[in-house]
């Protein structure tokens, strides 16, 4: 392929090889001369005719196979499928010439924009050898969650002048994905107000904190004396304390606004990026104090994970927040009316949302307190992202949030504990507030 | 912070109450409110594009012009430059006399073309070093127009000289030498500041770890080996094009001496047109190579030679 370097001298030398015609002048016809001798050197001996490539996973790659397919071949590995938000991913690309003569390779992996480079180049020009093989290893960074891929690998072969090229993508594709990362919570202030009635899914009867009955076991250095079960020691001979079965597990719903609106706000500081932080961190939370836990997803769609407990349950609900996209405008009241049949009485919710653009968040809300839902809201507020961003003049600010304090006061009306979640608040103080510690 | 009073009485929802539905959009109330309604820069995503100049001298590697100070290699490539510019403007002084020029044609006075001429060399001289110490391709492709328009003149099919110490005048043979000469050294000229250029950017991205060079000592070989052999071949495959006026009456003379005398004599074959036809030859010869992907060919044979 011709660069625009080439095609100008190219078109330079036919314009000097005309005017040299029509001026008679033998000088501007030696040049137009000279400079196609140049090009057609380059063009001849430059060696950047072939780049017959393969691309191929290192999983799938089997040796004779990818032998046949080209002269250049890349393979890719990362050193993981999934982590976490500011994690880290090491990526090895492996390329090798088939070829028996020596190559300059300009060779370009294809990282998505979000992604950093923390160590290392994805971008390599190389001289790679006849028969040989070199692997390109670099580090970036994953900063916000989603589902990624890296590639396709861009190859580009040219003459010493940059004067010809060709290029190839190799269609080599590694797929990962980066969960959204959590904060440790110690407390939520969350608890049911009907504990052990609706369970959910999970078998509540596990010893723990409590008061009702669960069993008897042997007594154990450092178990409270009041825990001994006077009755059994008379009976057994041995000391026997009491244990009690665990109070308080029950169903959380985690709701997450992912709408179009959701989004407002600079990549890295938005309401959903907030949002999908703190329902992984909750959804943790509760998994790891054996509740069972439920994530309900709306933006142009309602994405629902059924409540369920365990680790397995928390990567499920792990990716599906990590594909929250924002999209669509379906208002709460539409997500509300889905659920409500679903959801066991007495249900905690917590719903996520910068509670915009939505005329029906009020009267939602309202129709979980009327069945006697504990509702908490974190509202992560766009408008500070917005203004710290200086998108935004003061008086814009003043009068947004005036109006966004009204609607939180009139939730809070409803009996909604509400928290407006600024931006530096930690996920744990933005709880105890709505709570009202 | 707000804080929350919570109420587990929810009496209040059933009272008749008239609860406003939510706050009006505060998107369109930040339209009305703010500067402007206009996109936020920081909502677009930057695309570094390489700009006009950048992609017509060969395209940066990463498209930044703001360069490290030059490494060794491209102080080298500047050196070279220098020289190169240094002998161009002399052999351009040579081969570009003023008569003929745009200015003679316009004032008729021979001495002040002379210092049109003169003032159009030095400034395309001047650009180049610039150009080449700033390493700003700006002034380089003014360098290299300046160059051009220096030759742009009426010849009337004749190889004159604007000064003549060697008296090369009289040895067409030599004064093609010298015109090749001056040729090549306008095209290395012209990829020598572009390698300054190209060099400082891949060394800036190589020293900014946005590239990774393996093996550069061979790949800069390569382009030295390249510096060297590309002007020597077309220097010589010139010179056999250009001497298409002695070459042709050779070939001829072959099969009917009395027509290779007449070809020697042809008024036609010792002018331009002369080169023009040997110009086209080499034309032909080029579109054809290309018309049949001889590269690609070239290279598979190599390839399976070299197996």
């Amino acid at each position: 392929m011709w660069s625009r370097k080439s095609a100008m001298l190219g078109s330079l030398a036919i314009a000097m090889y005309l005017l040299g015609l029509t001026l008679r002048n033998e000088q501007l016809v030696t040049i137009a001369v000279v400079i196609f001798v140049f090009l057609t050197w380059a063009a001849l001996f430059g060696g950047h005719a072939d780049v017959a490539s393969s691309g191929r996973r290192s999983d799938e790659w089997s040796g004779e196979e990818g032998m046949a397919l080209g002269s250049v071949i890349a393979m890719r590995k990362l050193s993981s499928a999934r982590l976490f938000e500011d994690g880290e991913l090491s990526v090895t690309l492996r390329m090798q010439n088939d070829s028996p003569l020596a190559k300059i390779l300009e060779v370009r992996d294809r990282v998505p924009e979000v992604m950093r480079i923390k160590e290392g180049s994805n971008y390599i020009l190389m001289e790679l050898g006849p028969r040989r093989e070199t692997f390109i290893e670099y580090t970036i960074e994953c900063p916000l969650r989603g589902f990624y891929s890296i590639g396709p690998v861009a190859v580009r072969i040219q003459d010493p002048f940059g004067l010809f090229h060709k290029e190839k993508e190799m269609h080599v594709y590694d797929d990962f994905l980066v969960f959204p990362k959590m904060e440790d919570l110690k407390e939520t202030f969350v608890k049911s107000r009907v504990p052990k009635i609706f369970t959910g899914a999970v078998n509540i009867r596990q010893p723990g904190p409590g008061s009702e009955f669960y069993s008897l076991r042997e007594y154990f250095e450092g178990d409270s004396f009041r825990a001994i079960n006077w009755s059994a020691y008379a009976r057994s001979g041995k000391l026997m304390v009491n244990e009690r079965e665990r109070d308080a597990v029950s169903d959380i719903i985690i709701i997450v606004d992912s709408r179009a609106v959701a989004e407002t706000g600079p990549v890295s500081r938005n309401a959903l990026v907030y949002s999908t932080r703190a329902a992984a961190s909750l959804a943790k939370y509760f998994l790891s104090r054996r509740d069972s836990v439920g994530v309900i997803v709306y933006g142009d769609e309602v994405v629902s994970v059924d409540r369920d407990t365990g680790k397995k349950q928390l990567y499920v609900i792990l990716t599906k927040l990590a594909g929250a996209v924002a999209r669509g405008n379906i208002p709460l009241q539409v997500v509300v009316n889905r659920i409500l049949p679903h959801i066991n009485k007495g249900s905690p919710i917590i719903f996520l949302s910068n509670l915009e653009d939505d005329p029906t968040i009020v009267s939602a809300l309202r129709d979980f307190r009327a069945r006697n839902f504990d509702v908490t809201v974190l509202t992560p507020s766009s408008l500070e992202f917005e203004f710290d961003a200086k998108r935004i003049d003061r008086t814009g600010y003043e009068v947004l949030k005036t109006e966004r304090d009204v609607l939180i006061g009139e939730l809070r009306g409803l009996g909604v504990n509400i928290m407006d979640w600024e931006p530096d608040m930690l996920l744990s103080t933005a709880l105890a507030g709505a709570r009202g510690f | 912070m707000t804080m929350n009073k919570p109420s587990g009485d929810t009496k209040i929802l059933y009272d008749g109450k008239t609860v406003r539905s939510s706050a009006p959009s505060r998107k369109k109330l930040a339209g009305q409110a703010s500067l402007g309604s206009e996109i936020p820069k920081d909502a677009i995503p930057t695309v570094e594009m390489p700009t006009f100049i950048e992609s017509l001298l060969g395209g940066p590697l990463i498209p930044k012009t703001k360069f490290l100070p030059p490494d060794r290699m491209v102080q080298n490539l500047q050196l070279a430059v220098y020289g190169v510019l240094v002998a161009l403007s002399l052999l351009t002084y040579m081969v570009s006399p003023p008569e003929g020029t745009l200015w003679y044609m316009i004032t008729g006075s021979l001495a002040i073309s002379f210092i049109m001429q003169i003032v159009i060399i030095v400034i395309a001289a001047g650009a180049g070093f610039w150009g080449t110490m700033q390493r700003d391709a700006r002034y380089t492709l003014l360098s290299n127009l300046f160059f051009i328009l220096a030759i742009m003149r009426f010849a009337a099919s004749k190889v004159s000289l604007a000064s003549d110490p060697f008296d090369l005048q009289d040895s067409p043979g030599l004064l093609n030498i010298l015109v090749v000469s001056y040729a090549v050294l306008l095209v290395m000229y012209f990829e020598l500041a572009n390698g300054v250029i190209r060099y400082s950017m891949l060394d800036t991205s190589i020293r900014t770890n946005e590239v990774y060079v393996m093996n550069p000592k061979k790949i800069v070989g390569k382009y030295h080996r390249s510096l060297i052999i590309n002007p020597i071949s077309a220097a010589v495959l010139a010179i056999i094009v250009l001497s298409a006026n002695t070459l042709l009456p050779l070939i001829v003379g072959i099969f009917s001496s009395d027509t290779a005398t007449r070809l020697e004599e042809s008024v036609e074959l010792i002018s331009v047109y002369g080169v023009a036809l040997g110009t086209f030859f080499v034309f032909c010869v080029v579109g054809g190579l290309f018309a049949l992907n001889l590269p690609n060919h070239l290279q598979k044979f190599r390839e399976k030679r070299a197996e």
